[in-house]
């Protein structure tokens, strides 16, 4: 059973960076985004340190701060205070960082009045590295025309675009602004899978805002909860399901709390608990969490509110 | 990035060089039609006494289209930054396809260097085209009537007008970025921008080059000379003086009429004079009120303009709206690199 190595993995806002040679994909310190000088706060002393090679999944509610800290990332907007330094350097300092970051902004932006060859040729013109062949592939294989204008495309086909655009400059990370969130159901799977696709052919880390469960658990193993602009958890998704547990509470004692442990939430059923004594000596059942009990463990904490039951019931239905 | 640039502005490309095309026709045309005039009245000029009323025949005749095509001509850099300069940030901001193009390997600043160069070089090269072609059509007249320092006439002629592009691209630029959305900054150029180009010929212009002073008596032949006595505020003021050795000078001050001790000529003695002079019998402009007024042994002093200094205000013009443009640029890289997102 995972629960044994909790504790160490996955402990809130500790995430060791694992010992490699390549720099972290994100590290922040005391990252601090206040928009006007007295304006909102969008993100409040955020530290984060991810290391490369994954694909990380932003969850949040809307407003969170999810879009301010990915303009962060790729340098659209600076810091109030505090540092962020993206692959090892701050964002887009200078063309050659640039062009080891793809970005696919949210609403998938493009050139109206432009072809979707067009499109290409524009990354052609402003990418050094630019891969031809894969791009021509890529707009083939999801069957977009190259002489049709991105203007009249559907939203599917529009993010298909940008995506390839992001991917073609063959980046070393490649950040998604909630690319999915207008599409329908089928739009968002093939463009989910052909994200998947590009990770795997390119080798790039990501990093991919939604506020859709279901799209992360698909895509990423690695997961960064913000909530109220504060990282709420973040690390390997692997090592936070295994540092994490469902305890049933026992039959008829409403109200019970486990002790021993840090409670994230509760339901009528039992608690999302972190790390802590051996289960054995628990006198109840011990059951794995996941990744959706977690993150809507961690929001609703962060809101202050405890999970409906209702709607806990209705998600587990949902699965 | 040269691509990119090109392909978005392609269409404003083709349509200025049609437009430019038509206006090189006109100005041909109205050019040959100009230099037939001049030839007519050189040869009418071999005689001393019918050379003033060819001139003013053929003054007359041009004078009108030319001011017509002077006003056309100062309204060109207005449209530029209104319809090239304003759109160029603003319309990717509102878009959101800034967000696409930051993201290509090529730095904010980079990008929006090229792009204002392109834009700007091209509103300078049309509109200092335009301005070649109207003072290449209008030299036989300007040779003749020499007002190049009139207010339209110096801003159509010569290279004064490529700094006005450059300004007005770059001004359109600075607002689209500053405002982000198109229909906004397209109002506020235009705006600022004319607002500007009548602020600069009437207020800095004139102190461009400290100009010579001088005092000149007010004779019956210098009263007759002027173009209009009085104002309609009221005050012992005459307009349109010329300076008796130098007519071509551009006189960019004018005292009111003062007496032999430096006084303002009292107002009920000037509009005596205007209203009710005493019968003399003689002509010329003003009449009996030029006599009237000459009696009170009156002189106005001027500050005036060599026309020598005509070259030297152009380049001088030119050379504050290109700087001014660059401190503009200047400013709008600052800002992409820090201030938005």
């Amino acid at each position: 059973m995972p629960w044994t190595d909790a504790g160490h993995a996955g402990e809130f806002q500790d995430v060791g960076m694992a010992p490699t040679e390549s720099p972290p994909t994100l590290h922040a310190e005391g990252l601090t985004k206040r928009y006007g000088r007295r304006g909102r706060l969008a993100l409040s002393d955020v530290n984060l340190a991810v290391p490369s090679g994954r694909v990380i999944g932003l969850v949040g509610p809307n407003g969170a701060g999810k879009s301010t800290l990915l303009h962060l990332a790729c340098g659209l907007t600076e810091p109030t205070s505090g540092s962020l330094t993206v692959l090892g350097s701050p964002p887009a300092a200078n063309a050659s960082h640039l062009a080891r970051v793809g970005f696919v902004a949210q609403n998938t932006p493009v050139y109206g009045s432009f072809t979707v060859a067009e499109h290409l040729k524009l990354g052609a013109t402003m990418n050094p590295a630019w891969d031809r062949s894969l791009a021509e592939r890529r707009i083939s294989q999801v069957g977009l025309n190259p002489t049709q204008r991105a203007g009249q495309l559907s939203g599917g086909q529009r993010a298909q675009l940008a995506l390839t655009i992001a991917a073609a400059k063959r980046p070393e990370l490649l950040i998604f602004d909630e690319p999915a969130a207008a599409l329908d159901p089928l739009a968002r799977r093939g463009f989910l899978h052909s994200l998947g696709e590009f990770v795997r052919e390119l080798g790039a880390s990501a990093v991919f805002s939604s506020h859709l469960l279901g799209d992360i658990e698909q895509v990423c193993d690695y997961l960064i909860v913000l909530c109220d602009s504060r990282i709420q958890l973040a690390g390997d998704t692997r090592d936070l399901l295994a540092g994490h547990a469902r305890l049933i509470s026992p039959r008829g004692e409403s109200g019970w709390m486990p002790t021993g442990f840090e409670v994230i939430s509760t339901d009528h059923s039992g608690a999302i608990v972190r790390g802590g004594t051996a289960p054995e000596a628990l006198p109840c059942r011990v059951e794995p969490v996941t990744l959706e009990e977690l993150v809507l463990g961690y929001m609703a904490r962060a809101a202050a509110v405890p999970t409906a039951p209702a709607t806990a019931a209705v998600r587990r239905a949902q699965r | 990035m040269m691509w990119l640039n090109w392909r978005q502005f392609r269409i404003q490309a083709l349509v200025a060089v049609g437009a430019l095309v038509v206006a090189a026709a006109y100005t041909a045309y109205l050019g040959g039609d100009i230099r037939d005039a001049y030839d007519a009245r050189q040869a009418a000029c071999r005689d001393q006494a019918d050379c003033a009323q060819a001139t003013s025949q053929f003054r007359s005749a041009y004078q009108n289209t030319l001011l017509f095509l002077a006003t056309g001509l100062a309204l060109i850099p207005a449209v530029i930054g209104t319809f090239w300069g304003a759109p160029l940030i603003a319309r990717e901001l509102e878009n959101g396809t800034h967000r696409l193009v930051w993201n290509q390997s090529v730095t904010r600043s980079r990008w929006l260097l090229t792009k204002v160069l392109l834009v700007g070089l091209a509103a300078m090269a049309l509109t200092g085209a335009a301005a070649a072609l109207l003072t290449w059509a209008a030299r036989p007249f300007d040779e003749v009537v020499k007002e190049e320092f009139s207010t339209f006439v110096f801003g159509a002629r010569d290279v004064a007008p490529i700094g006005y592009a450059a300004l007005a691209v770059t001004l359109g630029t600075v607002a689209g970025l500053l405002l982000r959305r198109t229909l906004p900054s397209m109002a506020v150029t235009l705006v600022v921008f004319l607002a500007f180009q009548f602020f600069f010929p009437n207020v800095v212009r004139p102190s461009l080059i400290p100009p010579d002073r001088a005092t000149l008596p007010m004779s019956v032949e210098a009263i007759n000379g002027a173009q209009n006595l009085g104002s309609i505020g009221g005050g012992s003021v005459i307009g349109g003086v010329k300076m008796p050795h130098e007519p071509d000078a551009w006189i960019a001050q004018t005292s009111p009429l003062r007496t032999k001790d430096g006084k303002t000529l009292d107002g009920a003695e000037f509009n005596s004079c205007l209203d009710s002079p005493p019968k003399t019998g003689r002509g010329g402009t003003f009449g009996d009120t030029a006599v009237c007024l000459a009696k009170h042994d009156l002189h106005i002093d001027v500050r005036y303009h060599p026309s020598s200094r005509y070259w030297a205000f152009q380049w001088l013009e030119t050379g504050i709206y290109l700087a001014l443009s660059g401190v503009l640029t200047a400013f709008a890289v600052w800002r992409i690199r820090r201030r938005v997102s």
